[in-house]
């Protein structure tokens, strides 16, 4: 498992952790049933709160990512991953009708919307 | 595991009076400035001094009430590790081996040899360095369910620092029960360990949050003279004002960031947060 916390960033450290181990388990580098590491252990490598990992395991679990069994830890689910890759499809969809209403709201038209789409996809990373 | 309601203690020219909570599992910092009742907090869960008012749970118990066996589930670190000054680190190996039935002199050992704390040199040779993590150590030596460290990285370069604060996450990783309750006026120290954080100033506790919620959610607004006249200080807990510009704290960044894009907002430290909370214009 490979987790890189940025603690510059405006993105809540819990939100970083469920995206990285959300992004192993769809790319398969987290194999269905095998263990999460366990909250205490990854808070102490990382050097972030526990309750900042239970957070995460918290909402992976909610999101069917993972499965918590009482006293013992957190495994990864079975999922569907061509589910997982929807859900996150959705998300990004989202995040682009967000920026669309707010575009709208300041007044621009379809069209520049359109443009400024086009000139950020011109730009190579 | 330990519950402080409006815990007090008077002194001629100091009034302490805190409540806080530790569940079991629990890492929990308290942070401020010196001479704030950090100590005095700490002396008062152990029993060492006596109180002036409100209730003091430890395992259920009142620390006067505790036995022998209660005292053996709490490991301790104070500013002076009580240990004559003559002895040797196996004279202390001794001596915790006959107080505790579960002192592993074999561990005890081997994390010494790791920390490279020489065995038979007397403790008054030891840098302050040695002597933190001697200390820690000691704490640690008997398996206890609660660690209470006060100020154990205080003096300490970071290296050393670093070494402390990774021996308490082993410990803590080696059973999952374990909490702790650690002080500190450096607070970088408590961000990547603590679970939640208590700030006491004056005898008080001003502020009690997760660390998550005051990483993840607190934050520096930074805007000019007129911006800060219409600026919403809904969140905004205190501000300062600068020659040039005002600071704010706030405990809903995303919300600033969102409807404010000419402040500036920033991720705060603990430290900030003191500053402002301390040194700031409170609203």
């Amino acid at each position: 498992m490979k987790i890189i916390i940025n603690n510059t960033s405006m993105v809540p450290v819990y939100e970083q952790l469920m995206d990285q181990i959300k992004q192993e388990i769809i790319d398969g580098s987290l194999k269905e049933g095998e263990a999460l590491p366990s909250v205490r252990n990854l808070a102490g490598e990382l050097k972030i709160s526990a309750l900042t990992v239970k957070k995460a395991y918290d909402k992976l679990e909610e999101e069917g990512f993972t499965v918590t069994v009482h006293g013992k830890g957190s495994y990864v689910a079975e999922t569907d991953r061509q589910l997982a890759i929807e859900a996150r499809k959705k998300a990004v969809e989202d995040d682009f009708a967000a920026s669309v209403s707010k575009a709208r709201s300041v007044g621009l038209s379809d069209d520049e919307i359109r443009e400024m789409i086009e000139i950020i996809l011109e730009d190579p990373q | 595991m330990i519950r402080l309601k409006n815990l007090q203690k008077d002194y001629k020219d100091f009034k302490l009076d805190v409540s806080m909570e530790v569940p079991e599992g629990r890492v929990t910092g308290i942070i401020g400035k010196n001479g704030a009742g950090k100590t005095t907090t700490i002396k008062a869960i152990l029993g060492l001094i006596r109180t002036d008012g409100g209730e003091i749970e430890v395992f259920g118990k009142n620390p006067g009430d505790f036995t022998g066996e209660d005292k053996k589930k709490i490991g301790v670190a104070l500013s002076d590790t009580g240990f004559c000054s003559v002895l040797t680190v196996k004279d202390v190996i001794s001596i915790l081996g006959s107080f505790y039935e579960d002192f592993d002199e074999t561990d005890f050992k081997d994390k010494c040899k790791a920390q490279s704390l020489p065995l038979d040199k007397p403790l008054k040779d030891f840098s302050s360095g040695m002597k933190a993590k001697l200390r820690v150590l000691t704490a640690m030596s008997h398996k206890a369910s609660i660690l209470i460290l006060d100020e154990p990285t205080a003096g300490l370069d970071v290296i050393a620092r670093n070494d402390v604060l990774q021996m308490i996450r082993d410990y803590l990783g080696e059973d999952q029960t374990r909490s702790v309750i650690i002080s500190s006026h450096i607070s970088s120290d408590l961000e990547g360990l603590c679970d939640d954080i208590y700030m006491i100033d004056n005898g008080r506790i001003i502020l009690h949050e997760d660390t998550d919620v005051l990483l993840g959610k607190y934050g520096l607004v930074k805007v000019g003279e007129d911006d800060y006249e219409s600026l919403d200080k809904k969140y905004i807990i205190a501000s300062q004002k600068d020659s040039y510009s005002y600071t704010c704290l706030t405990s809903e960044k995303q919300f600033y960031a969102e409807n404010y894009p000419k402040a500036v907002v920033e991720n705060a430290h603990i430290d900030d947060i003191i500053v402002l909370m301390l040194g700031g214009n409170n609203k």
